[in-house]
């Protein structure tokens, strides 16, 4: 076969057009997805929680995915281990930050992060979905940040609404940790009791990650408490506390908040917390949409979740661009805070101005390490 | 004056978790004057091992503790061999680099292999303790203070009454020195890294039931039994048990009578009041250069 000139310059053509036209379709097909960034402790004391958050991400994303993902692209997530600490969370926010083709922003469950990396969302300026639960994150006068879960000041009025009104008890023992969740816990426990003409007969705080906590269990005994509520941060030291506390003989009635009831401290724990209440924010049996999502989780994942914020967040994000019918983050914004009655795993998200979604709480018990919804409180003022 | 019983008792418990692994880095520093940074990595490693053993093969609980005792004792061997070996005449510094590094290791391959999900392990005893008056002594603490105990105790025969334990301390006291009579020094240290290692794993395997399985178990501990150690007394075995148990006491009661979240600044303090007053510890030998 005789190859002429203007042959081998026509095939040398054709391959440059054809590999170009590959390469910018891989590329375009790239840039083509909608990115999400995402804080989450993989590694760390709270990588379990990380991990059970990651996968409902997940979910979440196929979901909206064979919807249609956001504005018509797929939505893709680019995760950053925060190591479950204060550092390690702002340097991860910092590292997702430098990437400007990150529409918005799934940060984290725990107050004490959101504090030390929400002065980067402000300068970054894009929409950050969250589940730390300290009231004041979304009073900072930061426009980006909308919480997922019930704030610690819904919490609070629910503990104390359910205390003193249903369980009728009035002398109460808060144990809380010192971090910003716990102490953001306290504040709403004492403020709401304040309201209600009443003195806690304890108020206990202590350090995270704690071997021993015969000092705080004696001073709950001698205090005459007539109910315990706590505030625990890491559930080793939730179901250190209560075993210790059985194991002196405390028989106390005990409404903490949703970490007492997470499947890992019930794991821990085991009957130490039979018996026991708690606020949730996520309970499967409270809603249709946390139903639905707890069985596709258990199919998938052969466990139950112990939370829905971070489905709930991205579903919402989506829905924001959508609804924005652009990426910008100011008409995503406002979309967010324009969303009303929206069907979520946590409740019905209502956003108010502060960027809050969700206003009331679920009770439950741990009837012998079973989760049964017990009540919802929700406010509207 | 019950409660003050039930704090001193709780005290005496974790006292003696200290005290069991600052036993640990005080073996280290006399035999091979090595600070062991990987001290409560043989914790979780121990703990660990209980895991597999008891948790997931179903070994009854003592048969699965002494497999794990051994596994541990050679396991200290391996991390001489890595650690101390082949930086053992290049002076301290580089060892305790390389404990640090090795504890790193150690963490992230846990890490990867069991997850960082914390795991309940049973108590070493059926019974959940026992009541005397208001007291409540609970087994585990019970099993913790009487091991510790029945440990001293082996120790001061093996090192006061057996030829391997003066040995053991010639070895420690002057290696140029026992080498030249004859006592293989390398072998020695190898018996002591395997023996700290040991103890190591042991005290975890204790701890296990109530601070639960997981790679940051032994963090705090870690560093409290370290503070146990200056504060008894840099390198003293009397001084590592009593240090430990006057830390854990210590703690305790400052948390209930002064402040809860001051809890760990209590042992930290008292660490810092023994370095500024009394530097050389509880047993510590005064030691002041010429001029």
């Amino acid at each position: 076969m005789l190859i002429t000139r203007r042959s081998a310059l026509l095939s040398a053509a054709t391959i440059t057009t054809v590999g170009t036209t590959l390469g910018v379709s891989r590329r375009a097909r790239a840039a083509e997805t909608m990115k999400i960034g995402v804080v989450s402790p993989l590694t760390g004391p709270v990588a379990e929680a990380g991990r059970i958050q990651l996968n409902s991400l997940r979910l979440a994303v196929e979901k909206q995915n064979a919807a249609g993902g956001a504005l018509g692209q797929q939505i893709e997530l680019i995760v950053e281990d925060d190591q479950s600490t204060n550092p390690g969370a702002v340097l991860a926010f910092s590292r997702l930050a430098e990437r400007k083709e990150i529409v918005g922003f799934i940060g984290s469950i725990r107050s004490t992060q959101m504090n030390a990396m929400a002065p980067d969302m402000l300068k970054v300026a894009k929409p950050v979905m969250f589940g730390g639960t300290d009231p004041t994150l979304t009073k900072l006068g930061n426009p980006w940040l909308f919480r997922c879960r019930p704030n610690d000041g819904y919490s609070g009025r629910v503990i104390v609404s359910f205390v003193t009104d249903s369980m009728k008890l009035k002398k109460v023992a808060l144990i809380h940790s010192t971090d910003a969740f716990g102490t953001g816990g306290k504040n709403a426990i004492l403020a709401n009791l304040e309201k209600k003409g009443l003195q806690p007969a304890l108020v206990q705080g202590y350090t995270n990650n704690q071997p021993d906590f015969s000092p705080v269990v004696l001073a709950v005994k001698s205090s005459g408490a007539d109910v315990i509520v706590s505030y625990f941060t890491n559930e080793p030291d939730c179901a250190v506390f209560a075993r210790q506390l059985r194991q002196l003989g405390i028989r106390t009635p005990w409404v903490g908040s949703p970490s007492i009831q997470s499947p890992v401290t019930r794991g821990l724990a085991k009957n130490a917390l039979y018996g026991t209440y708690a606020v949730a924010d996520f309970v499967e049996d409270s809603n249709p949409t946390a139903k639905a999502f707890a069985d596709v989780y258990r199919g998938k994942h052969k466990e139950s979740p112990d939370s829905g914020w971070t489905y709930d967040g991205l579903m919402i994000l989506a829905k924001g661009m959508n609804d924005a019918k652009s990426t910008e983050p100011e008409k995503i914004r406002q979309a967010i805070l324009s969303i009303k009655k929206y069907a979520g795993t946590e409740g019905e998200y209502n956003f108010d101005q502060f960027g809050d979604g969700l206003h009331g709480y679920n009770i439950v018990i741990n009837n012998n390490d079973k989760i049964d919804y017990k009540e919802h409180i929700e406010f509207t003022d | 004056m019950n409660d003050f019983l039930q704090l001193v008792f709780q005290g005496l418990g974790i006292g003696a978790i200290y005290a069991l692994v600052s036993l640990g880095f005080v073996l280290l520093i006399r035999a091979a004057s090595v600070v062991n940074f990987g001290q409560g990595e043989f914790s979780m490693l121990g703990a660990y091992l209980l895991v597999v053993f008891f948790n997931m093969w179903g070994i009854p609980y003592l048969i699965g503790m002494a497999l794990s005792v051994i596994i541990m004792a050679g396991f200290g061997l391996i991390f001489a061999y890595c650690t101390y070996w082949p930086l053992r005449f290049r002076g301290g510094l580089p060892v305790i680099i390389s404990t640090i590094g090795a504890s790193i290791f150690l963490q992230n391959m846990v890490l990867f292999l069991y997850g960082p999900s914390s795991v309940p392990v049973d108590d070493l005893f059926d019974t959940p303790g026992i009541q005397i008056g208001e007291v409540f002594l609970a087994s585990q603490y019970l099993a913790i203070i009487v091991i510790a105990a029945a440990l001293v105790g082996l120790q001061y025969f093996i090192f006061e009454k057996t030829l391997l334990g003066k040995k053991l301390q010639a070895t420690s006291q002057d290696k140029e020195m026992a080498s030249l009579l004859g006592i293989p020094v390398v072998l020695m240290i190898m018996i002591t890294f395997a023996y700290s290692s040991a103890l190591g794993g042991l005290a975890g395997m204790l701890v296990a039931p109530i601070l639960f399985v997981s790679v940051n178990m032994a963090g705090i501990i870690t560093l409290k039994a370290f503070a146990a150690n200056i504060i008894g007394g840099y390198g003293s075995i009397p001084g590592a048990i009593l240090g430990g148990l006057a830390l854990g006491v210590a703690e305790t009661l400052g948390a209930a009578y002064i402040s809860v979240p001051y809890k760990d600044a209590f042992a930290f303090l008292m660490l810092l009041a023994f370095l500024m007053v009394r530097p050389q510890g509880l047993f510590g030998e005064k030691i002041s250069e010429k001029a």
